[in-house]
């Protein structure tokens, strides 16, 4: 028997100390209360009865003391932790490092995952250990990070606490310096950096799986306002694979197709959309023996738009008119600035080189206004300016290349904060500067930026005829996103599983199923956690911003990649069962001693009113 | 002082007069010398019996006509009412010094209830405050203006000492006693033995009436785990320790003791009544009174 919490000496020291205070205790009794009765006579007689045998009396006085040293002894022996049997010495203090990444959620063919079998192959190593030693787990994905070792209750705790990461970045994690053993349990397909010293556990296991390695959907170059959905298929099994493929959204019959796949094979296929309803889309494929179900659905969302009404106030600009009559789903109405009426309702305001005095009272896109009071005056007239750089990640540009955009005159005006803001290496704002984000150009000279006052506006800083931009193959494209842009009907915004950040800040955040998820709200954005696929929506006010969480990644989907070679250690996957349960009883036998110390509570108490003991 | 006020206040005469009352009415037919023996004299008015005339006597009850027939000197005799008295034995050790109320003070208000009521009619009442062996002693009283005697002789006595029935009562008999009626007011906690005492009454062919008196914390004492006990009347201590268990054989033991009194008395005839200083002292005496021995 081994005490965990104490040195065995400190164990009998303590027990010997408890023995000796229970029967001193029992020797040293407080004086007895005086109390006076009228007449001893029937006492002595009750006493003479009931005294007849001295040696019946000592044992019960024996009795009562040994009940009392058992009581005592037990809650002693229970706090110094004793437990049955030692534990494997060199499994005393140990390093187990983990593997979480999304691979290891594969099934293996007795039904478990390969992180049942990890855990199991955790659980044995600590198991073999004693409860006392000192166990550091640590795993790949960041959920425990690397701290100070525990005992072997903390690290079982710690265990049970981990899950599979699907998203993310997994990586063998920086461990502080120790000369304990370090074991890494891994299937070897996601996680490189495997220091020499690590004794690795494999718990791989060749597994079939067809996965969607990419999902998107987007608008048709042409045609701006028709979408397609561009799907990427996947076999990382052994062997080939019949595919059966299935998009299903609102508004239209899901649509099918079954294909076949060699191993290791990709296939593309584009979907037409024209016939869904705006909203999900949902993309998933079947085939037999799956071991990983991760990859098998993508989501995304169809934004379809209604009928758009534009109000155009221009002098005159053909190519304008032009791009915008040429988009179906367009209502175009054309005034003059002088035939100007704040009180003509539209769903979008486009200025040419004109602004009115007063905001609009919807979102606009500006080329080159005038100064006017709710927007940033003018600083000055740039000849020539050099297009810098433009923001792809903004929906507004997506597919969008100005690589060959030429302006020949520009008005420079001031443009602060927002993501893109900083680009000028931290100069101040300019007065006047509104906050915005600046989508073309730089912080010193904006040539186009976003601005929401509260509405969205999109302010060009230069006309169309002072530039090549109109005559440009994605001005159509621009003009397209713009419109989506500030009649918020944008496509998803696609992220791997794991933690995702949304420009918008203090926004909720919901599933498909509506389930509101818990958020982490920052100056400038949201915070959630997605573990599962699906589409998400971060809604604040009127404002909407939907995440398609996929695992679309064709290295998370590769799950036979395994860099491990037959020379490594497989887990022993007999017990899993057992060990994958919680355990019962434990070796540990504090509960135990207490239980008992209860027992004798209780018996010491029904003796005494029994007047079996003193 | 403000013991004599509070004993036999104007609270506890007025019970008094209320038992005397509830006395009369119980035993309506009840009257002087009924309850007493017939003593044979040659004083009297109804006759009894004849006897042998012995020289010297008084010739003045001598039948001449029976001489006159038989030639011999007969007297005659007549019946004459010879009143029994009553010996109330109250015990004045150091136990009936206990409780709340005391056992003492309870004892000589049932002593001076039932001389009270033997006072009014007309009885010769003894009240005897005893130990080990007589403490103090009213001598026979009759008339109802003797009741203040009694009740200041109550009062003057206290509670000392450890009990010996046998001793006092043979000292209270060895000198010459009628035989009558002795009630003996106690605990019973005797430690030579209330036995030997009822039996010295037995010797004396008094007749008896016990009243056992005791306290309810007496017979379920409250005590702590582990207690010094020491006697009020020996100062002899004892160490124990006090489990529920003890304190049930405690009190089956007290009501053993209880009853091997009332078993004596039963056994031999004599009165008994038990009672606990909880219960008020006229309750008592009724009871005393329906037992049918004190009065009719």
């Amino acid at each position: 028997m081994t005490f965990l919490a104490l040195t065995p000496a400190m164990a009998a020291l303590v027990l010997a100390t408890t023995a000796a205070a229970v029967a001193l205790l029992y020797w040293l009794k407080p004086p007895p209360k005086r109390v006076v009765v009228p007449s001893s006579l029937l006492w002595d007689r009750l006493l003479r009865e009931k005294k007849r045998s001295t040696w019946l009396d000592r044992l019960r006085w024996l009795i009562s003391l040994l009940i009392a040293l058992g009581i005592g002894l037990s809650v002693a022996a229970a706090i110094g932790r004793p437990e049955v049997g030692s534990g494997d010495a060199e499994l005393d203090r140990i390093t187990v490092v983990i593997d979480n990444s999304a691979t290891m959620a594969t099934r293996t063919s007795d039904g478990f995952r390969r992180w049942d079998h990890a855990v199991a192959e955790a659980r044995s190593l600590l198991q073999r250990g004693s409860a006392g030693g000192q166990f550091l787990i640590v795993d790949t994905a960041g959920q425990a990070p690397p701290t100070n070792p525990g005992d072997r209750r903390d690290a079982l705790e710690l265990l049970d606490g981990l899950t599979v990461s699907l998203g993310g970045q997994t990586q063998f994690p920086l461990l502080p310096e120790s000369d304990a053993p370090l074991y890494f349990i891994s299937d070897g397909v996601m996680v490189d950096g495997i220091p020499a010293e690590a004794i690795p556990i494999s718990v791989f296991e060749p597994a079939d799986n067809v996965g969607i390695t990419a999902f998107e959907i987007r608008a048709v170059p042409s045609a701006p306002f028709t979408y397609q959905a561009f799907l990427e298929v996947t076999n990382s099994s052994p062997g080939p694979k019949e595919v059966a493929v299935r998009l299903s959204g609102s508004g239209a019959s899901p649509r099918g197709e079954t294909m076949s796949l060699q191993p290791g094979e990709s296939q593309g296929r584009t979907v037409e959309l024209s016939g869904f309803d705006r909203g999900p889309v949902r993309a998933a494929v079947t085939t037999d023996r799956d071991a990983f179900a991760g990859d098998d659905f993508a989501y995304s969302f169809l934004p379809v738009r209604a009928r758009t009404r534009i109000l155009l106030v221009s002098s005159g600009s053909v190519y304008l008119e032009n791009a915008l009559v040429i988009e179906s789903g367009v209502e175009l109405i054309f005034r003059t600035p002088e035939q100007y009426d704040g009180r003509l309702a539209a769903d979008v305001y486009i200025f040419d080189r004109w602004a009115p005095p007063s905001p609009p009272p919807g979102p606009a896109l500006v080329f080159l206004p005038p100064d006017v009071s709710w927007m940033p005056p003018t600083l000055e007239v740039v000849d020539s300016p050099q297009v810098g750089g433009w923001n792809r990640d903004h929906p507004v540009l997506q597919f969008v290349s100005l690589e060959d955009l030429r302006v020949n005159r520009a008005a420079r005006f001031a443009v602060s904060g927002g993501p893109g803001g900083d680009g000028d290496g931290g100069r101040r704002p300019a007065l006047g500067a509104a906050d915005g984000e600046v989508l073309v150009g730089d912080q010193r000279l904006p040539l186009i930026a976003t601005f929401e006052i509260p509405e969205r506006i999109i302010r060009v800083g230069f006309a169309l005829e002072d530039s090549n931009f109109r005559l440009q193959p994605s001005f159509p494209i621009f003009l397209s996103n713009a419109l989506s842009w500030m009649t918020d009907e944008q496509v998803a915004r696609s992220s791997p599983p794991g933690r995702i950040e949304v420009p918008l800040a203090g926004a909720a955040v919901a599933d498909l199923e509506g389930n509101v998820l818990t958020t982490w709200p920052l100056s400038d954005r949201t915070v959630f956690l997605a573990e599962e696929p699906g589409l998400y929506t971060a809604t604040r006010g009127t404002r909407r911003l939907r995440v398609a969480v996929n695992l679309a990644d064709p290295e998370r989907s590769a799950v036979n990649a395994t860099g491990f070679g037959p020379e490594v250690r497989a887990a022993a996957t007999p017990g899993i069962l057992g060990a994958v349960e919680p355990g019962g009883w434990g070796e540990e036998l504090w509960m135990l001693l207490l239980g008992m110390a209860a027992v004798l509570v209780v018996g010491e108490w029904f003796t005494y009113n029994r007047r079996l003991t003193v | 002082m403000s013991k004599k006020e509070t004993l036999f206040d104007d609270e506890f005469l007025k019970k008094l007069e209320y038992l005397n009352i509830v006395s009369n009415q119980m035993i309506p037919g009840h009257m002087h010398g009924e309850h007493r023996a017939k003593k044979k004299t040659d004083a009297g008015i109804e006759f009894a019996d004849y006897r042998q005339y012995v020289s010297g006597e008084d010739t003045k009850n001598v039948d001449w006509r029976t001489f006159l027939r038989l030639d011999k000197l007969i007297l005659r005799m007549f019946e004459e009412d010879a009143d029994l008295p009553i010996y109330i034995f109250f015990d004045a050790s150091k136990s009936m010094d206990h409780g709340e109320p005391s056992k003492y003070d309870y004892a000589r208000k049932i002593a001076a209830a039932l001389c009270y009521i033997g006072l009014l009619n007309h009885d010769r009442v003894n009240l005897v405050g005893y130990a080990d062996g007589i403490a103090q002693e009213l001598s026979a009283r009759r008339g109802k203006n003797q009741v203040w005697h009694a009740f200041r002789f109550l009062e003057s006595v206290q509670a000392a000492g450890p009990t010996s029935m046998q001793t006092a009562f043979k000292s209270f008999f060895s000198s010459r006693r009628r035989r009558g009626l002795v009630v003996v007011v106690s605990d019973f906690l005797d430690g030579s033995g209330w036995e030997k005492g009822f039996d010295m009454l037995r010797y004396f062919r008094q007749d008896l009436f016990v009243v056992h008196v005791y306290s309810a914390d007496e017979m379920h004492p409250e005590l702590p785990d582990e207690v010094l006990l020491e006697d009020s009347e020996t100062g002899k201590t004892q160490r124990l320790k006090v489990t529920p268990g003890l304190l049930d054989a405690y009190a089956e033991q007290f009501e053993e003791h209880c009853e091997e009194v009332n078993g004596y008395c039963r056994k031999n005839g004599y009165g008994y009544v038990r009672t606990t200083t909880e219960l008020p002292f006229e309750d008592l005496v009724l009871q005393v009174f329906r037992q049918g021995r004190f009065l009719g």
